[in-house]
């Protein structure tokens, strides 16, 4: 039991979340958080991402079974004791009061302060190095509606990790985030992980978790399937996770593929690497399968005077100087 | 630190500035006492004459310190319903808890005829039932709808439907009840009896003591609920700690003065932009002196120096509050932030 205590922070026990008893979301949890870990949830909209993050720290009360942190159900602490040990982001972004970013996360210390809210020294401090933790230095001074979408969420952040807690919970933390700004703030959760913290997100996102996280959460057909993201890719569940949507996961690429319709099969073959790659992008963003014998034929030449490509079809061949034009053609082909 | 400096300094310019007001109010009107026999009058030097002492201690000092308790009370129960409604456009007067204070004062000074206004307790808790009425329901709907704008247009309905049953049953009283309801609800300050004044006294600044120890809560709940419980507060009972001293500090502030209107919704605003902070332990006592001096200043207005009329003290501070809120309005188009 100690060492279980030891290696999990939270522990599911049959935990089931939803509202009231007749809107059952997922039932029967059994699922653990180890103690330094990023784990990334992973689900439809409206499958019960945000309801399992809220219902795991008090916030929704659970349906059924129990959530331990540290091996002592969750009710059973008092709520400045939670707030010592599980920090949360919210993913509503709006209606932030106009604070400036360090008064937004020295908000983060009120578990620690006293009934007036008086910060100590160590409190300041704690603020500048959350600060500086999220690179936002520069903005401590400036008010959060003159932020950007990306440095307003990473100051949600640092107000979350001054809280001082083992563990941080946000839920779609990327929500609003473009591709580099998702990227960064992720990156940035996984630093946390080096000071033993665990952190549970969710996200739509899947290439970045699938890149950072450590273990992922994916709910599926009203079950959640737990695992490191490899063994998940290993099992097909990406593939089936967006069957019925015509979206595959491209495991070589670590991509999602799909387009508005699907067109068949088409083969793409030739010389020069690029020219290969870019031209299989081109076909599958048409809705092609590339495969190999294909009746629907690329040849892709390259000469000193640049690249060429033919197409071939049961109407004989054409030639093309620009995948532009290649994929006007075989747009209008269908 | 260094930030608060800024606030400490205001604090106690603001302090300077009330008891600048303070002195030239209590010094003004048709009866001159100069300051001088006042202090006089205090060291014993010299006494005021019968009528200067009956003009100082009866009718000046209560309606400055009227003017004192219904600026500090007013811009806290605005304060705090902005916080709590995460709305900068919430006040009692805009929340309708103002009209409800007035629909339960409405009941005894027209129920009970041509006595006047009830210089009892009765008053006081009708107005705080009234109040806190509303309060109820804006609590009921807020947790059903979280729309900023919702709120602030059901509190503006129930106002106008509590209006119109008050002119409802203005049509049926008599008209002495009538006379003396349609000049309480013009809103004075001088109108206080000394009885009164101590039922004010005696809730209001208990009550204000008590806000002051919610700050730091306060400060949690700028995030919203969710955050403040993952913070560690306990927001029911805040909510109804907050929600209470709101109804009991509005309604008796509006029982015996009075609709005071745009005072709770602007003060709070202008404290902000003078302290540029958003801490409650700053904000709170910014916004008690900011409210003080706009009172006595209002009164002082009001009064109409080197004339014997008075005006209304709701029409005064409406005049000064709503170019605050139309500024509020126009200048913040983030409207959403506080």
């Amino acid at each position: 039991m100690s060492d279980r205590m030891a290696e999990h922070i939270i522990l599911f026990e049959d935990f089931s979340i939803g509202y009231q008893k007749e809107h059952i979301l997922l039932s029967q949890l059994n699922l653990t958080v180890n103690r330094g870990e990023m784990i990334a949830l992973i689900g439809k909209n409206g499958a019960g991402k945000s309801t399992l993050l809220k219902s795991m720290i008090g916030l929704v009360p659970p349906l059924g079974g129990a959530c331990l942190l540290d091996g002592v159900p969750f009710d059973a602490y008092s709520l400045r004791e939670r707030a010592r040990r599980v920090s949360f982001v919210s993913s509503q972004f709006t209606q932030l009061p106009s604070l400036t970013v360090e008064e937004l996360v020295g908000l983060g210390r009120i578990p620690y302060t006293d009934w007036m809210g008086r910060m100590s020294a160590e409190d300041h401090k704690k603020i500048d190095k959350a600060i500086e933790e999220v690179q936002m230095g520069i903005f401590a001074g400036r008010k959060l509606e003159n932020l950007s979408d990306g440095e307003r969420q990473r100051a949600m952040i640092a107000r979350a990790f001054v809280q001082d807690t083992p563990l941080m919970v946000l839920d779609e933390p990327t929500a609003f985030l473009d591709v580099p700004n998702t990227f960064e703030l992720v990156r940035l959760l996984s630093r946390f992980k080096e000071s033993g913290r665990s952190i549970v997100y969710s996200t739509h996102d899947l290439e970045t978790a699938i890149q950072f996280a450590d273990k992922m959460w994916v709910i599926h057909k009203g079950r959640i399937l737990e695992g490191a993201p490899e063994d998940l890719g290993l099992s097909g569940l990406y593939n089936e996770l967006f069957s019925d949507s015509g979206i595959t996961y491209d495991e070589q690429v670590g991509r999602f593929l799909g387009s508005v319709r699907e067109r068949g099969f088409i083969a793409v073959t030739g010389e020069g690497e690029d020219l290969l790659i870019w031209t299989r992008k081109t076909a599958e963003r048409l809705g092609y399968m590339v495969k190999e014998g294909a009746d629907l034929k690329i040849k892709v030449a390259s000469s000193p005077a640049g690249a060429s490509w033919i197409v071939q079809n049961r109407n004989g061949s054409t030639r093309f100087k620009n995948l532009y034009t290649l994929a006007r053609f075989l747009i209008q082909e269908q | 630190m260094k930030v608060r400096t800024r606030s400490i300094l205001i604090i106690y310019l603001l302090g300077l500035l009330l008891i600048a007001l303070f002195l030239l109010d209590i010094r003004l009107g048709s009866i001159s006492i100069t300051l001088t026999e006042m202090a006089d009058h205090l060291l014993g030097r010299s006494r005021l004459g019968e009528q200067q002492l009956v003009i100082l201690t009866k009718f000046r000092l209560p309606r400055v310190a009227t003017a004192l308790m219904a600026g500090a009370a007013l811009p806290v129960c605005g304060l705090q319903m902005q916080t709590i409604f995460r709305n900068p456009l919430a006040g009692p007067y805009v929340l309708g808890i103002s009209s409800g204070a007035s629909f339960g004062a409405a009941l005894v000074v027209l129920g009970a005829g041509a006595t006047g206004l009830v210089a009892t307790w009765s008053l006081a808790v009708a107005a705080w039932v009234g109040a806190g009425t509303v309060m109820l329901l804006l609590l009921f709907v807020s947790y059903r709808i979280k729309d900023v704008m919702t709120i602030l247009i059901l509190g503006i309905m129930f106002s106008s439907g509590l209006a119109a049953i008050i002119s409802i049953m203005q049509y049926f009283s008599q008209a002495s009840a009538l006379k003396s309801f349609v000049i309480w609800s013009m809103g004075s300050l001088g109108n206080v009896t000394g009885s009164q004044l101590n039922i004010m006294a005696w809730t209001v600044l208990p009550l204000l003591v008590v806000t002051l120890g919610f700050s730091k809560v306060l400060n949690g709940m700028m995030l919203g609920e969710e955050y403040a419980v993952t913070m560690g507060i306990r927001i029911q009972r805040t909510r109804l700690i907050i929600f209470a001293t709101t109804s009991m500090l509005a309604g008796t502030i509006t029982a015996f003065c009075g609709p005071i209107g745009f005072i709770g919704i602007a003060v709070p605003h202008i404290a902000r932009f003078l302290i540029k902070r958003s801490d409650h332990m700053e904000l709170i006592p910014a916004s008690m002196l900011t409210g003080m001096v706009v009172m006595v200043f209002s009164d002082m207005i009001s009064r109409l120096p080197g004339t014997e009329r008075i005006l209304p003290i709701n029409a005064v501070t409406s005049l000064i509050g709503i170019p605050v809120v139309i500024w509020l309005v126009v200048m913040n188009r983030k409207a959403q932030s506080l």
